[in-house]
């Protein structure tokens, strides 16, 4: 079984680690380069206006190959479990039921279950491997740039560390059901690009920012903290709303809020002498009189340190869903398909 | 004698449609048996409730002794269109039989390429029909199956890639005597072959036996119009045709017939075979003969 797994996935096991093993030197070979420019930039080991430091080397960062390295190196891995799911998970015994080579080699003396098993074991950890290989080359490299602009905002997060992991092997798996279940390779391809991209999707969006518990920091709006203001000339209600410059750097930001001493959201009614298209003061008249109506600013945020505890949590999660997906698979092959 | 196969009121349905009802059988070890029907009569079915890879919707089914498993060793299997993996090499395909079976006889497989003259090194996505076929059932065999199962292998070839086939298949018989269940749905394939007949019509068995009983049991009867029902007990009218003055039968009966009015010759397999098929595409209710032991 093991010489057959071998002889069927050589080609494409050779293709998917000879591609991670390519963009993992990439990124190992230019690594040192990057951590010497962020030490050039006075960012690394800054004692000083750290802030400013850290966006000018995030500029230069921009202008400079590391930048389109960066860019590439996120959509490589964004496409990856994608990849996996598609060419490695979906025709796996969905072209063995479209040619009907199924028939050939579930009546060898191998029980269809093992064949399965030995199959989902070995090009499950191959996809866990070339995922972990190129993630774990890209979070080491992209470091400095996560030092200074953060890692833990949902499009960084979902790219780094062990994460790509979890979703290679559950859209490996689920291509494989979902093969198995549709019978029709490229009907399966296509299904399950559809539901790795909602996976991740969803997981990014509804499920991570409830993994770890949230921060909220509550502080009394001051004029300075104040971001942006909108209000309109027309409306007799006179509601204003306030946006506040988020206080903590590099974390993600889940709400931030500008609330009034009972808790509720602030809408005014704002002053017409201070604020609006009849004040004569301007915006800083404005500001400070929205500063003086005992404001609060409420913002609920992850910090980056939470990076690590959410990545093991969110690998968790997905590697609970591809165990269950597999479970499936040794069902339905037992039971449904011939 | 023993049973390589039993089954007892078997029955498949993909949805509400059977494709196999209530079929029971009995097939005795040491034959070659055919198993023959119009195309979608339910062979594929059977063959594959008997090798495991389908589950019966109802009945009993016991094969080689025992339940029936897909990735048994005792069991050979010819899938319909011969498959084979496209992309591995005739001797990639003999390194597969031997990796996934126990009992792989390496010499036989070796040999029976030999003879029929394949390039181990050709991918088997590039044979001929009836070089893939001949690679499947030597996969097949080279498993040293205590019954062989085929289904439709000649199917798609040419009559002399069939004859072929056929030969092959004989030969490896005749040395070993595996018991084989083959379907085909053109009875001049089996004809050559099979000992023991299974027509199978619009998923029911219609008849069972060994062919020379059948063929000893079966009759065609010519004389003036008659009932059908007013032939007398023992006698099972299988197939009737009439015209204003004169009818055809095909009747069994396990005495002979001696009615003067009739005249009464023997029949041959492709006409027996060909009176139960179109009786049950005849008429409406589904008579099933079994083969009185």
């Amino acid at each position: 079984m093991t010489w057959l797994t071998w002889r069927q996935f050589r080609t494409q096991a050779l293709i998917g680690i000879g591609l991670a093993a390519v963009v993992a030197a990439v990124f190992l070979a230019t690594r040192g380069s990057l951590l010497a420019m962020a030490r050039d930039s006075g960012y690394t080991g800054c004692t000083a206006d750290c802030d400013k430091l850290a966006s000018q080397f995030l500029r230069q960062v921009e202008g400079s190959i590391y930048g389109r390295l960066l860019f590439n190196g996120s959509v490589l891995l964004y496409l990856t479990p994608a990849l996996i799911g598609l060419f490695w998970g979906a025709p796996l015994v969905a072209r063995e039921l479209e040619t009907g080579t199924h028939r050939l080699v579930w009546n060898q003396t191998v029980s269809r279950q093992r064949w399965l098993g030995v199959k989902l074991g070995a090009i499950g950890l191959a996809s866990v491997v070339v995922a972990g290989l190129m993630s774990w080359a890209f979070t080491a490299w992209a470091s400095p740039i996560d030092r200074a602009g953060g890692w833990i905002q949902p499009e960084n997060f979902t790219v780094r560390g062990v994460v790509p992991m979890g979703y290679a092997a559950f859209a490996f798996v689920a291509g494989v059901a979902i093969g198995m279940v549709m019978r029709r390779t490229v009907a399966a391809m296509a299904v399950t690009l559809v539901v790795v991209a909602a996976a991740i999707f969803l997981s990014m969006t509804f499920l991570r920012p409830h993994l770890v518990p949230q921060t909220t920091l509550q502080g009394t709006l001051t004029a300075e903290s104040i971001g942006g203001i909108s209000l309109s000339r027309e409306d007799p209600n006179r509601v204003i709303r306030v946006e506040a410059d988020a206080p903590v750097r590099n974390a993600w930001v889940l709400s931030n809020t500008v609330i009034t001493t009972s808790g509720d959201l602030f809408r005014g009614p704002y002053d017409p002498a201070k604020c609006g298209p009849d004040a004569t003061g301007g915006r800083d008249s404005c500001a400070q009189w929205i500063a003086s109506q005992d404001l609060k600013q409420k913002v609920i945020y992850l910090g980056p340190e939470k990076f690590w505890p959410l990545q093991w949590r969110e690998l968790g999660v997905f590697l609970v869903l591809s165990a269950l997906l597999a479970i499936f698979c040794f069902w339905w092959i037992r039971r449904r398909v011939a | 004698m023993t049973s390589v196969v039993v089954t007892e009121g078997l029955t498949k349905r993909y949805g509400r449609r059977p494709a196999l009802a209530d079929c029971t059988l009995d097939i005795p070890a040491g034959h070659v048996v055919g198993l023959v029907g119009p195309n979608g009569a339910g062979k594929s079915t059977l063959l594959q409730l008997i090798c495991g890879l389908l589950r019966p919707s109802a009945g009993r089914l016991s094969v080689l002794g025992g339940e029936p498993a897909s990735g048994s060793a005792r069991l050979g299997f010819v899938a319909q269109d011969t498959p084979v993996y496209s992309g591995l090499s005739v001797e990639e395909h003999l390194r597969f039989g031997a990796h996934l079976n126990p009992s792989w006889d390496d010499q036989l497989a070796h040999e029976r390429v030999d003879r029929l003259g394949l390039d181990p090194k050709q991918k088997a996505g590039k044979l001929s029909g009836g070089q893939r076929a001949q690679l499947a059932l030597t996969v097949a065999i080279a498993k040293r199956p205590d019954l062989l199962l085929l289904d439709e292998p000649v199917a798609a070839l040419d009559p002399l890639a069939r004859r072929e086939f056929l030969q092959g298949l004989m030969e490896y018989v005749a040395e070993s005597g595996t018991s084989v269940v083959m379907s085909s749905h053109l009875v001049a394939d089996l004809e050559r072959v099979c000992d023991y007949l299974i027509v199978l019509v619009r998923s029911r068995v219609r008849v069972a036996g060994e062919v020379e009983e059948l063929l000893a049991t079966h009759h065609r009867l010519t004389g003036p119009r008659i009932d059908p029902e007013a032939l007398g007990p023992g006698r099972a009218v299988v197939h009737a045709r009439h015209t204003d003055v004169q009818s055809t039968l095909v009747v069994r009966s396990s005495a002979p017939i001696e009615d003067p009015a009739f005249s009464v010759d023997g029949i041959d397999l492709e006409d027996l075979v060909l009176a139960y098929m179109s009786e049950a595409a005849e008429s409406g209710r589904d008579r099933v003969l079994e083969k009185q032991r």
